[in-house]
């Protein structure tokens, strides 16, 4: 009896010793990052690798002017809310119609919208671009927006279409036949009680936008670039050399913010990545 | 009289028949707005590519020329960088799929237990995921130089290495494999966890007083409740791997040579840098309807599966 429950405990230990093993390797590169993001030149470049040191803002306040981080970071805040406000209210409305409107062809436009799911982003990037230049509209806003719309909508849209069929029939019933249209019952009675699933869609699909970088670079030139494409041209550089200070205070001012909105809606983030398979 | 009747029936076909446009129109006002967008941002694009695969693109007037046919098709298929870079995206998906599933379900059996932490240890496991993958990969571009690299640096303790990880072609597709499943492998074991909490605990207490040792645990019962989970997620690791460029732009930029060009950064460069737009045009249809026909295979694939009792 007791060898049995001291068994028990050991396996238990061991299982959260392992627990937290996976957690620290998972965590090390972004620890690691940050850390770099405040070391002096001469403290990066040490070998072996030092984790005390006097720290420094100095990448923060230097290194990364090139970047143009203030910039691009107000740029890839208007495309992230944008692209993430329109995809929201477009991919909500269709998700109802998805779960509550009997439309004929639902079942193509549910299996249309997962397979677009799967289209590379550089399949649609060649002809954005080609359409964007003639129409004048590349290095705009609103052509990113619009752009990330493609892979945000069928997102929403699989995400509430689930929500809305797990909510309660009787709610729009009944303030339709008190009258008010579809439309109607849908602002007033669906919306306000989906707010909070509205709220993390948003905010996960605001992540979504924030990280992309296909669609950015070959969209915008200046005047619309985004953080990501600081990134990348960073981590391109190669003929300044490793330019590691700029590289972490830049990784680390694109990570921070959506780290913290990630955990705001965790459960529904993993949920949103898992569901596009598992449900339908 | 008759004629009365017949208005009266006109009317009421008519009054029908507009509550019927009316009816029709208020259930697709619910469709208008994500139709339009993604006709016009997703089918549109599309249609004006394939019409620009099959036509010699004029550089002058940035349009698609004259018809060619099949043309820009032959010239890709007989171009070998085109089949090299479908084969190092082949051998990433060969690689860093399983890989990521056996990890993540595998860290998540390992760990799988009620203890107070879990809460934590879900909130820390997402963050890798929601790190930029351009950022992912510069990161590791840093943690993995060979000269000053920590990577090297901890393996080192080993005795292994130090490893040249950009300058040898398979040591770069390693670390474009090992980038992608650092990011990956938490949000598996995130769905592995609350999988295996759903399974049936009754079953495992049976066998155990049938005296089922752990691995036949494991084999006979476990893998085969799990399977429609495997399957879905190896769906969901699908649809995000066919995507794979972030990573390997900050990385590798597709080297040594072109190591770990996928096709998608192929593209982009055949596309942006060499302006060979038709020739891109055309690869980018067969890619896409290569993996639109695979994502429909798996789709269906695991469909069945779960539907199987």
């Amino acid at each position: 009896m007791t060898t049995a429950v001291k068994s028990f405990r050991w396996g238990r230990t061991i299982r959260i010793w392992v627990g937290a093993l996976a957690c620290l390797t998972f965590l090390f590169p972004i620890i690691w990052m940050v850390l770099t993001s405040f070391k002096q030149q001469t403290d990066i470049f040490t070998s072996p690798p030092t984790f005390i040191f006097a720290p420094t803002l100095i990448h923060y306040l230097e290194g990364i002017r090139p970047a143009e981080v203030p910039h691009r970071l107000l740029n890839t805040v208007i495309v992230a809310v944008g692209s993430g406000l329109l995809s929201v209210v477009a991919g909500a409305m269709a998700g109802y119609a998805l779960a509550r409107i009997k439309i004929r062809g639902a079942g193509t436009i549910g299996v249309l919208m997962l397979l677009s799911r799967g289209v590379p982003p550089v399949a649609l990037a060649v002809p954005m671009f080609l359409v964007a230049r003639k129409l004048g509209l590349t290095d705009k806003h609103i052509t990113l927006i619009l752009a990330y719309c493609t892979f945000l909508i069928p997102y929403v849209m699989w995400l509430m279409r689930g929500f809305f069929l797990a909510l309660p029939k009787e709610l729009e019933e009944a303030a339709m036949i008190d009258g008010c249209s579809r439309l109607g019952a849908f602002f007033r009675i669906i919306v306000p009680i989906s707010l909070p699933a509205l709220l993390s869609t948003l905010i996960a699909s605001m992540i979504l936008a924030w990280e992309e970088l296909l669609f950015a670079l070959v969209l915008t030139n200046r005047n619309a670039s985004t953080i990501p494409i600081a990134m990348a041209g960073i981590a391109q550089d190669t003929v300044n050399g490793a330019n590691w200070g700029a590289l972490t205070a830049v990784g680390t001012i694109t990570v921070v913010p959506v780290v913290v909105f990630a955990l705001l809606v965790q459960k529904w983030l993993i949920q949103g990545m898992a569901d596009g398979a598992t449900k339908g | 009289m008759t004629t009365e009747t017949t208005t009266y029936r006109e009317r009421r076909v008519r009054s029908l028949a507009f509550a019927r446009i009316g009816d029709f129109a208020s259930r697709w006002t619910f469709m208008l707005p994500a139709a339009i967008i993604m006709i016009a941002m997703l089918a549109y694009p599309i249609s004006y590519m394939t019409q620009i695969s099959f036509s010699r693109f004029d550089l002058m007037t940035f349009s698609p020329g004259e018809w060619v046919g099949w043309d820009n098709y032959a010239k890709v298929l007989a171009d070998y960088r085109f089949w090299s870079s479908l084969r190092v995206t082949a051998v990433y998906l060969v690689f860093a799929l399983p890989l990521q599933i056996i990890l993540g379900f595998g860290i998540a059996y390992l760990i799988h237990a009620e203890w107070r932490g879990r809460g934590l240890i879900r909130g820390l496991f997402i963050i890798p995921m929601v790190v930029a993958p351009v950022v992912a990969g510069g990161i590791w571009r840093m943690m993995l130089d060979p000269l000053w690299g920590i990577a090297n640096y901890f393996l080192g303790f080993f005795g292994i290495g130090p490893f040249d990880w950009f300058g040898d072609p398979n040591l770069a597709m390693a670390s474009v494999v090992i980038i992608d499943t650092w990011r990956w492998t938490p949000f598996i074991v995130l769905i592995a966890s609350a999988a295996l909490l759903s399974l049936p605990r009754d079953v495992f207490e049976a066998a155990e007083i049938d005296g089922a040792n752990w691995w036949q645990m494991l084999c006979y019962i476990a893998l085969p409740l799990l399977a429609p989970i495997i399957a879905a997620t190896f769906v969901v690791r699908w649809l995000g791997a066919v995507k794979m460029f972030d990573i390997v732009l900050s990385a590798t930029l597709g080297g040594p040579g072109a190591a770990t060009k996928v096709i998608n950064l192929f593209i982009y460069e055949e596309a942006f840098r060499s302006l060979r737009f038709a020739e891109s045009s055309a690869m980018a249809v067969l890619v896409l309807v290569g993996t639109t026909i695979l994502t429909g295979i798996f789709l269906w694939g695991s469909r069945r599966l779960e539907n199987e009792p």
